[in-house]
């Protein structure tokens, strides 16, 4: 394979031949930054780079795995995480000209994890600032663009390492998701996102947002790429005290085991309305997919589902405002208009209010856990409408009537995120403009090991995956 | 208080000196008519919240390990 061409290599494909010693994890790490140096001015993903670290452990990692020590599947992997988890001794923005100078003293978990599996840190991804919005429209780190087209937003707030896995200027990355934040960029960026169980996988040394719904997770090409990073991220930290003392299972033996039986349920009135018709007609064509590999759809109602807009705007305003409480009376003026203003209306919401919302988030997960008796996991599309063009506030879902973007990005990430379940969402297709689709799979708490399943024998079947932007 | 202005300008600013947050006038009249639509929605979910059936219904900020 050309040295140009080593950056299209999966992770699992790059895996297997680092391993055998068909290739040198210098050689992908050049290809990589190389990559970078050439694509990146166009997309704007990333916030800093690391060349030269990046380079020094790739040539650790040659040397080891000459020696005969493999770490496993990440082993000389070239990685991107987003920017708001700490890298020691990297500057970690948080996409925000607050912490502009901050360079951590120590590494996030993740972090930590994904270096202890051998992977090569090649650089930090652009993102909304603070996470809380969903463009990566960044005022002072520019704006991050769509590889599919570059006219189009990347979503957000992973904006950045949606657009770095698409574009292949990294092979696998970190995002963060609290009411989408993985999931939006992997849709309109043709790659696949899962979102954890909350206190799945760790949250330290993660710059917050609402603390009640954050979790950090891979992006990557395919559903096995995801599967081999969250191997190596999931799992309890008794440094963060939301973090869950549940056993993490061999996902990679999961994906063998095939989804003939599984059941699947579409939410009456909820999963398919209010969408683009490209999307709608999009997620119908792979939930046939799905039903002839052996699963059955039926419909559920949830009566309670309606209402989820408002809990999560409700409370990923009254969080975010709390932690940024005296920022925002000092250092007003260094936020970007945005934020600065939903910071500013999250200190004015009633205590009832947020409470109110934190008691829906009940209720809701109670609707979805007696849906589970009845199905393995629910689908909906990740977001109801394609890349809208960068810098709109407003966008069309259907008769011409613009919506606001914020609530409209929010219709269906969530509400897997109130009720603290896990979500994947895998690319199924194209609009017209050649715009991708996503679909979500949401999935039963801790039990992110059917939604894999799901979606990797759906790319057993389909191609999507392996298209590629022209950037 | 107008129903048809839930939230007017004078809200904001009461709003502001509880929380000790001083903002200049013109954001304050911008924030008023956007918190007068979110307050909307929440206090609609409010109602929905209590119902009868929902009276038992804690809030969730914390996820059980199941």
């Amino acid at each position: 394979m050309a040295r140009t061409e080593l950056q299209n290599l999966t992770i699992s494909e790059a895996a297997g031949l680092l391993e055998r010693r068909a290739l040198s994890p210098v050689e992908l790490t050049e290809a990589v930054l190389q990559r970078i140096a050439v694509v990146d001015k166009k997309l704007n993903a990333y916030i800093t780079t690391c060349g030269d670290q990046a380079r020094e452990v790739a040539q650790a990692a040659e040397k080891m795995i000459r020696a005969g020590y493999h770490l496993g599947p990440l082993h000389g992997i070239p990685v991107a995480l987003k920017d708001n988890i700490y890298t020691r001794g990297v500057r970690t923005t948080a996409g925000s000209k607050i912490l502009g100078d901050f360079i951590p003293a120590e590494d996030a978990t993740v972090t930590a994890r994904l270096k202890r599996a051998g992977a090569v840190i090649v650089g930090k991804t652009n993102m909304h600032e603070f996470a809380w919005g969903g463009t990566t429209d960044n005022p002072h780190y520019g704006t991050c663009r769509n590889p599919w087209n570059p006219e189009r937003f990347p979503a957000g707030s992973s904006g950045g390492s949606g657009a770095a896995v698409a574009a292949r200027t990294c092979l696998g990355a970190l995002g963060t998701d609290t009411g989408g934040s993985i999931r939006l960029p992997s849709s309109v960026n043709g790659i696949v996102g899962i979102r954890p169980t909350i206190g799945r996988v760790s949250n330290h040394n993660v710059v917050p947002l609402a603390w009640t719904m954050d979790t950090v997770s891979p992006m990557a090409r395919t559903v096995e790429d995801c599967v081999l990073m969250f191997g190596v991220i999931a799992g309890h930290d008794p440094l963060d005290d939301h973090s869950a003392q549940v056993p993490v299972p061999n996902y990679v033996g999961e994906l063998t085991r095939g989804v003939r039986g599984l059941r699947v349920g579409l939410i009456h009135d909820y999963s398919l309305a209010h969408v683009q018709r490209a999307v709608g007609d999009t997620v119908r064509a792979a939930l046939k997919t799905i039903e002839s590999l052996g699963v059955e759809v039926e419909e559920i109602a949830m009566p309670s589902i309606q209402g989820n807009i408002s809990a999560q705007l409700t409370i990923e305003s009254c969080e975010p405002s709390t932690y940024h409480q005296e920022w925002l009376r000092t250092r007003a003026t260094d936020y970007g208009e945005d934020v600065r203003t939903l910071l500013e209306l999250g200190e004015m919401y009633l205590a009832t209010h947020y409470l109110q919302a934190q008691r829906y988030r009940s209720v809701l997960r109670k609707e979805f856990l007696d849906g589970f008796k009845r199905v393995d996991a629910f689908v909906t599309p990740t977001l109801p409408f394609t890349a809208t063009p960068c810098g709109a506030t407003t966008v069309v879902i259907e008769n011409g009537q613009e919506e606001d973007m914020l609530s409209a990005i929010m219709q269906f990430t969530g509400v897997p995120s109130l009720a603290g379940l896990p979500a994947l969402s895998v690319p199924v297709g194209f609009d017209a403009e050649g715009l991708p689709v996503g679909m979500q799979i949401i999935g039963r708490p801790f039990d992110e090991g059917t939604l894999f399943r799901l979606g990797h024998a759906y790319q057993g079947a389909t191609d999507w995956h392996t298209r590629a932007p022209s950037v | 208080m107008n129903p048809q202005q839930p939230v007017a300008v004078e809200s904001i600013d009461r709003l502001c000196a509880l929380a000790n947050l001083p903002l200049p006038a013109e954001r304050r009249a911008r924030l008023a008519p956007m918190l007068a639509d979110l307050v909307a929605a929440a206090n609609e979910l409010s109602r929905k919240l209590a119902r009868a059936e929902h009276r038992a219904i804690v809030p969730i900020v914390r996820f059980p390990e199941r």
